[in-house]
């Protein structure tokens, strides 16, 4: 190893390193005092911190099964391509029983605001849908669904030979093995990945939408992914939202529906865009209390609902 | 933002996801109150590893991250919150560092998402330089590291285990992620 004057500081990044492994570690205000000392230490902190988060991909046993015929001759790895596992959070629903034969026609599925209901069809998918929404299905083809307004969470069984099919506004989406949370607003579409990918309009755009990506769509107009939070997919279904720069109108939007709360904006907030998470819970004004705290506006009580001002 | 309080807020749905709600309702009030009382310290913190002026929007993050998260009893809330800040910042660094080494290595824009066959391919060399260096700094030092941070083993476990000293443990861990670390540097050398 070549001298290197940095090699003291690195030293006691490893020792923090190291001794932040042990799960009881609890010295975080030596460790914040040690970073303020220099900020040539937090730089030398990260680089080992991150060496150690790559070293996760160490096998247990000390055995050499690199198979290196597996690895093509040609391919030089990079110099600089250091590069960690991703880490991927699987998310786990809960199972609940349903029929889906009110008001006669049992190929429409229609929620009322805050009421949920999972609908499991005859191959196993699952589709979770959130309150003011509609799915419709069609006995003919029973690998589609069509969700023409709102909110739900399909769990789909996949088969390779016959992809299932979710229509929503104009837009296709194709499962390739997956979990997603689908939106449809009056003139836009929001998937959100939780597991596996879609194909979003395969003929048109053909974008794929990753586990812990979301795209969003207005009608019309070239689709956006950007990345989320896996596990905080189809939230709603546990009466948790979360939202990162989200408007304040499709907020107010997502809690009629989960929770048939009414809440309208005015116009001078609508512009606002909100992060954080919201719990719905039986004391409702609760949740607009926190919803007017964490973005700004105030929540003034009006008939049955809720106005938020600036 | 005000305080939650009692306990008996309940969401609607079935029985079993009302239980859900609230369990995780309870957990998330403890550590808003953990992170609220302690909010000076985690933003000093925040700001130290790097944050600079988005120490705010941080700590925002962090409260989404938490309230997220299902957590059974925590033995010390402030640790586990001052843990959980640590690994955001790691995360944001690595995910950064990610980004610019794609674009380095592809000339593509960070948005391309690399074939993750690929990616597996390089992760395969680079794992057995890994477990080369690891190799080369002796079996003691391998074994000890090995137990340490594979198996998960706490140091003085392994002292015990392989009857050496503690400090023997942390040399021997201190001279294989140092080997590791120059490993690294001719990845990362200009």
């Amino acid at each position: 190893m070549r001298p290197d004057p940095s090699s003291d500081i690195e030293a006691r990044a490893i020792d923090w390193v190291i001794r932040q492994r042990d799960p009881a570690f609890s010295d975080w205000d030596g460790f914040a005092d040690w970073l303020a000392e220099d900020p040539v230490h937090a730089k030398a902190y990260d680089a080992i911190a991150s060496l150690d988060a790559d070293l996760g991909a160490v096998p247990p046993a000390s055995s050499p099964e690199v198979d290196w015929d597996e690895v093509p001759a040609r391919r030089r790895v990079p110099r600089r391509a250091w590069l960690g596992g991703a880490v991927a959070a699987a998310l786990v629903a809960a199972v609940s029983l349903s029929t889906f034969n009110l008001l006669g026609d049992a190929n429409r599925i229609e929620t009322v605001a805050g009421e949920h209901r999972t609908v499991t069809l005859p191959d196993g998918s699952k589709i979770e849908i959130n309150g003011a929404s509609v799915v419709t299905l069609e006995e003919d083809r029973p690998r589609f669904a069509r969700l023409e307004q709102g909110e739900a969470m399909f769990h789909v069984m996949h088969r390779d030979d016959d992809p299932f099919v979710v229509e929503a506004g104009s837009a296709e989406i194709v499962d390739l093995g997956t979990a997603f949370n689908v939106v449809r607003r009056s003139a836009q579409t929001s998937i959100a990945v939780s597991e596996g990918v879609v194909a979003y309009n395969p003929r048109r755009e053909n974008v794929r939408v990753v586990a812990g990506q979301e795209l969003d769509a207005a009608d019309g107009a070239a689709p956006k992914v950007r990345n989320i939070e896996p596990a905080n997919v189809g939230g709603w279904r546990t009466g948790l939202l979360v939202y990162n720069g989200t408007p304040l109108t499709d907020v107010a939007d997502d809690l009629r529906r989960t929770a048939g709360m009414d809440v309208r904006v005015a116009a001078e907030a609508r512009d606002v865009s909100f992060r954080g998470a919201l719990i719905i819970a039986q004391d409702r004004a609760r949740t607009i209390a926190d919803l007017a705290a964490l973005s700004g506006t105030r929540a003034t009580r009006q008939g049955s609902g809720w106005v938020l001002t600036r | 933002m005000g305080a939650r309080t009692g306990s008996q807020r309940t969401a609607f749905l079935t029985k079993r996801s009302m239980t859900q709600a609230r369990d995780r309702t309870d957990a998330a009030q403890g550590i808003e109150g953990v992170l609220l009382a302690n909010r000076e310290r985690i933003l000093r913190f925040l700001a130290l590893r790097g944050a600079g002026d988005a120490a705010e929007d941080l700590f925002q993050d962090l409260w989404v991250r938490l309230s997220a998260r299902s957590t059974g009893p925590v033995a010390d809330p402030l640790a586990y919150v001052m843990r959980a800040a640590n690994n955001l910042m790691l995360d944001r660094y690595r995910s950064a560092r990610q980004s610019e080494l794609r674009d380095k290595a592809w000339g593509e824009s960070a948005a391309d998402q690399k074939p993750s066959a690929e990616s597996a391919l390089i992760s395969r060399e680079q794992l057995a330089l890994v477990e080369q260096t690891i190799a080369a700094t002796g079996e003691r030092p391998a074994r000890i590291f090995r137990r340490f941070r594979v198996d998960g083993v706490q140091q003085r476990d392994i002292a015990a285990e392989m009857g050496v000293s503690l400090s023997t443990v942390e040399a021997d861990l201190r001279k294989v992620y140092a080997a590791l670390a120059a490993l690294r540097r001719q990845f990362d050398a200009p």
